[in-house]
């Protein structure tokens, strides 16, 4: 009895650095700009969200489902890759897939943006090599920098490291499952997903959870690509900062991101939580 | 031993000064603001006055650039620090007002000897907001349209004839919208200049009134409309890029941007530039020196040589082919006329001083912009 209690204290002092660093450089600054995105001119209000809906609703509309897009396209990949990694046949086909899927992990988002703007513009690198190889013609050459640049962007960069959790979990599956169902002589794709695919979902929804927050984050990708409408939430807060010092608006916005990031984050728990019961 | 003592002593406070004082400049602005100080500005800075080191710090490009200089001296004034951590910041135009209305700038332009080389208004009023004496201009920038002629052999010479032209020829002018750089949001409010219903020199010169932005309405779904015409580039550069591949025709750039990238052989040398009437704005970018600056003397002997009529010629003009901060029949003398000319082949001085605009004051700058984002994005 006697012991537990200097322990206890010198326990609470052991985790203080961590919680102080939580505290000052992560709770600290949320509260205030959650408190800043009602902060109004005169007084507290919903002004600032006001202001973000009737200014910025269809770019809201437009980060949500582009990163949603990009986010099934992940999944869809991931699986692809995961999938060929377990059941390819052929060795050195999996041995070079496996070598080169994880590249983009190592590239920055800011790259990314740069790599693809040369690489998808109307007289780029993609156009050129098209027109090269007579499958279409100049005039047919169109700019690809729009919503389907942002989200190839976000494709090729999150896939790898869905790609990485997912063949993980799948190579640590119990191979006498997928082995007896090819006895049955059921074929690669029905294995795929009947089998695999149900035992590795937790991991695959955790990746998915990670990137779509990780994506509604990027700005580099946006401005890089299309920073004009519609175009991602990201680039209107750095536009409500650096043209008008507007923070409220800027906070407001942040929040709307939060609050949809936040979404998705509930249904994995929802999900992960019914699992468990 | 005391007169040792007393030699020393007055040796040493002597000395002092000279000891080994570090400038530091803040500057807006893209990276080639940096290497300017760095490159050119320091070294010549650093042998008049032996001993002392200047270091350069960038804030980043665009209006963010100089939004972070600001909030530096905010956070500093509120804290009432005794000493800022800047001796000369260089920043854009539209945030000199909020410093001065601030106090934190030292009235300094007076006191040093070029101080009255420059006479041009947009050094006394900077968007509506008097800051005479606070601010030297570095140099001024402009707007204009680049073009291709291989293209386009002859340029629309106005607004009205450039939405002509776009609706003929949909998709071969190019402008980056108001989020991706300054070019963008010089055209438009070139735009508003050209067709809002009220009067262009109030948005200028003031004063502000609320009910003026209902004087815009026809001329943003105007340019709404010629907007779906129009390719959207992704920034400054975007536009001189889209040009230099030939997927545009024209487009609104950099006056100082257009030559340089010409130098460096990334635009055609054929590539020409007009300035549309009724006009386009540009923009000078100042020197200021806080209230509070820990070296204030040098930061006044750093801005007296960086607006020297020498350095104005071969810093601003020759290497970076701005326009002079202070008045051009100062820097015209140091400058042969060659390099004097290719400053003003495409546009003249004459077109410089009819269609060269500022840009609206503040108040009126933030509501056009957000009347963009409300009528054009939306």
């Amino acid at each position: 009895m006697s012991n537990t209690a200097p322990n206890r204290i010198l326990g609470l002092l052991l985790v203080l650095p961590a919680l102080a660093v939580i505290v000052l450089l992560f709770v600290v600054p949320l509260a205030s700009s959650v408190i800043g995105a009602f902060e109004t001119g005169d007084g507290f209000g919903l002004d600032n969200f006001a202001k973000a809906f009737e200014l910025y609703t269809s770019d809201i509309i437009f980060t949500v489902v582009i990163v949603s897009i990009s986010t099934v396209l992940i999944g869809l990949l991931s699986v692809a890759i995961g999938g060929y990694l377990v059941l390819g046949e052929n060795p050195r086909a999996v041995a070079i897939l496996r070598w080169l899927y994880r590249w983009p992990l190592f590239i920055p988002f800011i790259v990314v943006g740069q790599i693809l703007r040369t690489f998808l513009a109307k007289n780029g690198l993609m156009n050129n090599i098209l027109i090269e190889a007579g499958l279409i013609t100049p005039l047919q050459a169109v700019s690809f920098l729009d919503w389907r640049g942002i989200v190839i962007a976000f494709v090729w960069k999150q896939t790898p490291f869905v790609a990485l959790l997912v063949s993980g979990a799948m190579s640590a599956l119990d191979r006498s499952t997928i082995e007896a169902a090819r006895n049955l002589g059921s074929s690669r794709l029905r294995i795929l997903f009947e089998i695999i695919v149900p035992q590795v979902a937790t991991t695959m929804m955790v990746g998915l959870v990670l990137s779509f927050v990780t994506m509604m984050s990027v700005l580099s990708v946006p401005l890089m690509i299309n920073a004009q409408s519609p175009t991602m939430i990201t680039a209107d807060i750095a536009f409500r900062i650096n043209a008008y010092g507007d923070y409220g608006v800027a906070n407001a916005l942040g929040l709307i991101s939060l609050v949809a990031s936040g979404c998705v984050g509930w249904f994995y728990l929802r999900q992960t939580m019914k699992e468990r019961a | 031993m005391k007169t040792i003592l007393q030699a020393s002593l007055v040796l040493g406070l002597s000395a002092a000064p000279a000891a080994a004082a570090e400038l530091t400049v803040m500057t807006a602005g893209d990276q080639n603001m940096v290497d300017y100080i760095n490159e050119y500005l320091a070294p010549l800075f650093e042998e008049q006055n032996p001993g002392n080191t200047v270091r350069a710090v960038g804030t980043g490009p665009g209006d963010s650039g100089s939004q972070k200089i600001v909030e530096r001296f905010d956070a500093q004034s509120q804290a009432k620090t005794e000493t800022w951590d800047t001796d000369v910041a260089v920043v854009h135009e539209k945030f000199v007002g909020p410093m001065v209305e601030g106090g934190y700038l030292d009235a300094y332009r007076d006191r040093i000897p070029t101080g009255k080389l420059v006479t041009r208004a947009n050094a006394d009023m900077a968007l509506g907001a008097n800051v005479k004496g606070y601010v030297m201009p570095m140099f001024n920038s402009q707007t204009a349209l680049a073009y291709n002629p291989a293209l386009l052999p002859n340029p629309p010479k106005s607004y009205e004839e450039l939405a002509e032209w776009v609706k003929e020829n949909p998709k071969q002018f190019g402008y980056n919208g108001i989020k991706g750089g300054a070019s963008g949001v010089s055209f438009v409010m070139g735009w508003i200049y050209a067709f809002g219903e009220g009067d262009a020199n109030k948005l200028m010169n003031g004063p502000f009134e609320e009910g003026e932005a209902e004087k815009w309405t026809s001329a943003f779904d105007k340019l709404a409309e010629f907007t779906t015409n129009a390719m959207l580039t992704p920034g400054n550069a975007g536009t001189l890029d889209l040009l230099s591949r030939g997927e545009i025709a024209i487009g609104p750039v950099w006056v100082d941007m257009f030559y340089s990238w010409q130098a460096n052989g990334q635009l055609p040398p054929e590539f020409k530039l007009v300035l549309p009437a009724p006009g386009m704005p540009g923009q000078p970018m100042h020197y200021v020196i806080p209230e509070r600056a820990p070296n204030k003397e040098l930061a006044e002997k750093f801005v007296e040589l960086a607006t020297s009529p020498k350095v104005q010629a071969e810093g601003i003009v020759e290497r970076f082919n701005w326009y002079p901060g202070i008045d051009a029949q100062h820097v015209q003398a140091e400058l042969d006329e060659e390099t004097w000319n290719k400053l003003f082949t495409d546009v003249t001085p004459e077109e410089l001083a009819n269609y060269g605009k500022p840009f609206p004051i503040a108040p009126y700058n933030n509501a056009i912009l957000e009347a963009y984002e409300r009528h054009v994005t939306n």
